[in-house]
């Protein structure tokens, strides 16, 4: 008989699954095949279209979960994919019923950058169907985690409150047994949940994670450990190695067909090295195989996405960037024209996390970038080469050879640093106000303050706030908001649009006109069409729609003439002929109607009389008076007068006799006299 | 004595001359098309054997002038004029003309147009023929003439004003109220003259929570004047029919025997020939009906009667051109279908305000009871110039609620049509309507739900979901990989 390797499954309790983990032995394994891998190395890009192929494998794999949801999978997906986080689930949840499906969730930021209130998290964290629930705190507040917590549990949903992990002088055991302690007074005790130790840059000495799971196991010898570690530092594998040894249950793994360089251990090498040394791997090799073989049916579409900074650095241990920051952040520096200024860039990094403690990861991986690469950005910019290399040069003195003793400056250097935070961003400042959450080690020096708010910085200072924000955000008002949505989309809004419309308002709305434009394009077409299209006549695409067989060839495309290119297709057989603006069609701009004094056209019709038959004619300059008609718009032989609103001198006569007008198109400007 | 047609030309464009060429199709007479400029290309050019052009887009440059018509039809060898309906469907000088020109006007008598066109006139008729009328007053040149006559008759508001020579909701206004009055009064007689050349205005008292009931009559030149039964033509919009069904829901079948004779009898009493109807206002509360008007013409839901008698009006009009004598008695006319109507306009479900522009995708509903009358294809442009009307769907079954089954699959699951907007919306969301469907609505339907209406949508379908994944592969094909990508 055929092993069967699945051993917890949706359905199970936290109490059943965490008891079937403590009952294996050596480790298991959490995919993130299907979410952080793409998200490190890949920039979000990999469409459920090809991981829903490696989903049959996995049902059979014998993995303890696969991370698919959550991180910056979500908001890519709507930006950028146009894939929405529900229907993934659903497709998911058919292809692989065996499987836990987990997210990665980030307390009172839920999928987001900023905190949300209480009565959203709720409201949004109740409707999103997930076994295992991921939740980290960039600050290790672990106040912050307590909605989210509370209702997964009361779902009978896995919690799985997550430890940011960094290495720094302050980041020691006794500090993260702190954190530990309170999430288990968070969760009441260690039965239902799954403890997990998040190293998001790839940052921790092999000995210091055996060291710190060793001393998480002595006080706590129940409690499951699952570690996630990236590799950007090279060191993963002896790293996983190390935490196991030491007594962490689960580890973190993804496809080697998968790996580069922001990522996570090849799966079946790990399996390899765990096996040779000692410790049993629970995995269906076979399935892990053939799901690694998949990927390289696929992968090839997604080479446009990868990060233009090659191989591994070791030098993150400094600069601390996480996986999931570098590939869009070197993106935006692409974009911005600012890449040769990298190098500088990540060192002026590596000495902020030294005077602004907190973990380098979203939405504080963020706050970071976008403070750091606006300070070397506005010195290169006022500066130079040389300015950038001044600024970089200051902070290391302050921080390395000074010991961030600021009376220690020069007087002229202590202006500079403290004129250094005035232009960065509100989220910046938000984070020292504690509108986050408290800060892991302490609110930063008072000079940071001076820096940021200049004048201002002793009454923000006693602004600041001590409290989560899940007790200082007042509750939003959900009913208002989906109004709001539904009068911007000209309709009732779907659950799930509303939701995403909560996470990311401006983007759900371009998310949701986009699909009612194109349907189910993102879902159903591969790869290389849904990104360049059908290229030469003949070409052509297979799919399925609803369960039916669809055809799409094409026939031809044609030149561009005055902005249109027209598209011939064949569309189930029929020929269809598609007229595609570029972004040189002319656009002949109407004028609305916008302002109390412009009169617009009522409905769509024919200026066939300005004026009326007692005056005649009206012209520009012309008094006309409150209730007078001033045109007459015919549509399909039905009169409408246009009647003045108010007393007035006629400033501007906007259409022409005959013309034909659209409803809202300005007619008349009045002033008032 | 008989008469033979070798050739129609159709007076019309759209969906109404689209109509009469089937019957001619069917009886293997060519015939001939006009058109404006707009029109060159137009559905109903395309059918017709021949084609002649008549002049630009305004209706008084081509589609109501007489004189290219009766050229038009003298150059193509036409030897008979049908005129559909609209346009100079109901102009006595034009039939005159045309029978002067030596050809075979396919309708009523010059004289019977005019004396049933001038609704003054009409209505004196119907009294001598003792049938029941509104009150009101005629031929009105100042508002002092209404209020005066509101006064002394103790009539209250709302009241309705006229074109006398009108139809078709054209030059028919509703008022409120005093205040309205004036400007009601100048629209009534600007519409009035541009839609019928003449500004002569009736004023009647406005019937509330009225239901429209017609009777369709067809007649011969021999004396025989037999009934088709009625319609209920009761759900409108800004006084023009969107919505009609055969027979009636709102009648028992006494007031049926009632109406239909009373109708047949004035019809005799006016020497009728050829098919015409005529209209009457129920007043549902107090079970009477008033007669509005007769219409010398064919009109544009005839089609119901069709379904129902299994008759078709068109060919009886061209018989009795010809001089026939109706093949059929009274007694043989036994309906034994319901059949519903609903009126395709390119305008904006919410809003009526027309639309116009290129249809780009058209699917046409076809499957069991379901009959269409297009006066479009794919690809055909809708001009500014003219009615909104381009299609009708007609749908029949062996009872009311089976034509409202059919209709549902036709509006909702099949009829696709895109490039411009359409009523179908609303119309759907109309027979889908519990009030509708219990039959309980009045002339005022639209109005008074018109909250609940817009808020429906058609059913998806994987059809059109595909054509969406399409129109994505055809702008990437053409554009290449996209920024937000």
């Amino acid at each position: 008989m055929k092993k069967d390797y699945v051993f917890v499954k949706p359905g199970m309790t936290p109490k059943e699954i965490v008891k079937a983990v403590r009952s294996l032995r050596g480790v298991c394994l959490t995919s993130v095949g299907m979410r952080d891998a793409g998200q490190s190395d890949f920039k979000n890009r990999h469409r459920i279209y090809d991981l829903k192929t490696l989903a049959p494998y996995y049902n059979e794999m014998g993995l303890f979960s696969a991370e698919c949801h959550g991180g910056a999978r979500w908001h890519v997906g709507i930006m950028n994919r146009r894939e929405n986080p529900f229907e993934e689930i659903e497709i998911l949840r058919e292809l692989m019923p065996n499987v836990l499906l987990q997210t990665l969730i980030r307390e009172t930021n839920l999928w987001g950058y900023r905190p949300y209130p209480q009565n959203v998290i709720e409201y949004v964290v109740s409707k999103v169907d997930i076994d295992v629930w991921r939740c980290f705190s960039f600050l290790n507040d672990v106040r912050n985690m307590r909605s989210v917590a509370e209702v997964v549990m009361k779902r009978g949903r896995l919690f799985e409150p997550t430890i940011s992990f960094t290495v720094a002088n302050w980041a020691t055991n006794e500090y993260y047994l702190g954190v530990v302690r309170d999430m288990i007074d968070l969760c009441g005790g260690t039965d239902e949940i799954i403890l997990c130790i998040k190293d998001m840059a790839g940052v921790g000495d092999v000995n210091r994670i055996g060291n710190l799971v060793d001393a998480i196991k002595q006080a706590y010898p129940e409690l499951i450990i699952n570690y996630h570690r990236h590799i950007t530092d090279g060191l993963a594998m002896p790293a996983l190695l190390s935490a196991a040894k030491a007594g962490a249950n689960i580890v973190d793994v993804q496809e080697d067909s998968l790996v580069r360089f922001y990522g996570h251990s090849p799966i079946l090498s790990a399996q390899a090295y765990f096996e040779e040394s000692g410790i049993p791997v629970h995995l269906n090799r076979y399935m892990a195989e053939v799901s690694v073989q998949k990927v390289r049916e696929w992968i090839g579409d997604y080479e446009w996405a990868e990060s233009p900074f090659k191989g591994l650095d070791h030098m993150v241990t400094f600069h601390k960037m996480p996986g999931g920051a570098f590939p869009s952040s070197f993106e935006q520096a692409e974009k911005g024209e600012f890449l040769h200024h990298m190098p500088a860039i990540l060192r002026v990094m590596s000495l902020y996390n030294k005077v602004v403690k907190y973990f380098d990861v979203t939405p504080g991986s963020q706050i970071t970038w976008v403070a750091c690469s606006g300070i070397v950005n506005r010195y290169a910019k006022e500066r130079g080469d040389a300015g950038v290399k001044h600024v970089t040069e200051l902070l290391a003195k302050f921080v390395e050879q000074k010991n961030q003793d600021f009376g220690a400056m020069e007087k002229e250097e202590q202006e500079e640093l403290l004129l250094l935070f005035r232009q960065a961003p509100g989220d910046f400042k938000n984070l020292l106000l504690g509108n986050y959450g408290r800060l892991p080690v302490g609110w930063p020096a008072e000079w940071v303050y001076k820096s940021a708010f200049g004048d201002e910085w002793d009454k923000k200072i006693k602004e600041r706030k001590e409290l989560s924000p899940l007790d200082s955000l007042g509750d939003d008002d959900l009913e208002k908001l989906r109004k709001g949505l539904a009068e911007n989309i000209g309709r009732e809004p779907a659950e799930e649009e509303f939701i995403l419309y909560l996470m990311h308002p401006k983007d759900a709305k371009e998310f949701i006109v986009f699909r009612e434009k194109y349907g189910e394009a993102p879902i159903v077409l591969p790869t290389d069409v849904w990104r360049e299209g059908l290229k030469r006549a003949g070409d052509r695409v297979d799919f399925e729609l609803w369960g039916k067989p669809y055809s799409i060839e094409l026939v031809s495309i044609g030149a561009e003439h005055e902005g249109i290119v027209h598209v011939v297709m064949k569309v189930n057989n029929r020929t269809r002929v598609y007229a595609v603006e570029t972004p040189r069609a002319k656009r002949t701009e109407i004028r609305m109607a916008k302002k109390p004094n412009e009169i617009g056209a009522p409905i769509n019709g024919n200026v066939w009389r300005i004026g009326n038959p007692g005056r005649g004619a009206i012209k520009g300059g012309d008094i006309v008076h409150r209730g007078e008609e001033i045109a007459n718009l015919e549509a399909m032989k039905m009169e409408n007068a246009i009647i003045a609103p108010f007393d007035g001198q006629i400033t501007e006569v906007c259409v022409k006799l005959n013309d034909t007008v659209q409803e809202g198109q300005l007619l008349f400007v009045i002033e008032k006299v | 004595m008989e008469r033979k047609i070798g050739k129609i030309l159709i007076a019309n464009r759209g969906v109404p001359a689209v109509r009469v060429m089937h019957t001619c199709r069917d009886r293997k007479i060519p015939t001939t098309a006009v058109y404006s400029t707009p029109d060159r290309l137009a559905h109903h050019v395309f059918m017709a054997d021949t084609a002649v052009h008549i002049g630009e887009a305004p209706p008084v440059e081509s589609y109501l002038n007489m004189d290219k018509m009766v050229n038009a039809a003298v150059q193509s060898g036409s030897d008979a004029i049908h005129p559909g309906w609209g346009f100079l469907a109901e102009n006595a000088n034009f039939a005159q003309m045309v029978i002067d020109a030596g050809l075979r006007w396919i309708g009523p008598s010059p004289k019977v147009i005019k004396m049933m066109g001038d609704k003054i006139e009409a209505k004196r008729i119907a009294q001598k023929a003792n049938v029941p009328t509104i009150p009101g007053i005629s031929d009105v040149t100042d508002i002092n003439q209404i209020k005066k006559w509101m006064k002394d008759e103790k009539i209250t508001f709302p009241i309705m004003i006229k074109a006398a020579a009108g139809g078709g909701g054209k030059g028919m206004v509703k008022v409120e109220n005093n205040d309205g009055l004036a400007q009601a009064f100048a629209q009534a007689r600007s519409e009035s003259k541009k839609s019928f050349g003449d500004e002569t205005v009736l004023v009647e008292k406005y019937i509330e929570r009225g239901r429209h009931i017609e009777v369709q009559i067809v007649a011969d030149e021999h004396g025989n004047a037999i009934h088709l039964y009625e319609r209920e033509c009761t759900i409108q919009r800004r006084n023009q029919k969107i919505i009609e069904e055969a027979p009636s829901p709102s009648l028992t079948d006494s007031l049926r025997q009632e109406i239909c004779f009373t109708a047949v009898r004035l019809m005799r009493e006016i020497g009728y020939t050829t098919a015409g109807t005529v209209e009457f206002i129920f007043d549902s509360s107090t079970k009477k009906f008033y007669f509005l008007e007769v219409n010398t013409r064919l009109q544009v839901e005839h089609g119901i009667t069709e379904l129902i008698t299994g008759l078709d009006i068109v060919g009886i009009m061209i018989d009795v051109a010809v001089g026939k004598k109706l093949p059929f008695k009274q007694s043989d006319i036994r309906p034994n279908r319901w059949a519903l109507e609903c009126r395709l306009n390119a305008e904006d479900p919410k809003s009526f305000s027309p639309s116009f522009g290129t249809i780009t995708r058209l699917h046409v509903p076809d499957g069991p009871g379901v009959r269409v009358s297009s006066g479009v294809y794919e690809g055909a442009d809708i001009p500014p110039y003219y009615d909104s009307l381009f299609m009708l769907l007609m749908t029949a079954g062996a009872d009311r609620e089976d034509a409202i089954r059919v209709m549902d699959r036709a509006l909702g699951r099949t009829l696709r049509v895109e490039g411009i907007k359409t009523l179908a919306p609303l119309l759907l969301s109309i027979i889908r309507h519990s009030a509708f469907k219990s039959g309980d609505f009045s002339t005022r339907f639209i109005e008074e739900h018109m909250d609940e209406l817009v808020s429906m949508f058609r059913e998806k379908s994987s059809e059109d979901e595909v054509l969406k994944v399409a129109r994505y592969v055809a702008e990437i094909s053409a554009l290449g990989p996209q920024k937000w990508m």
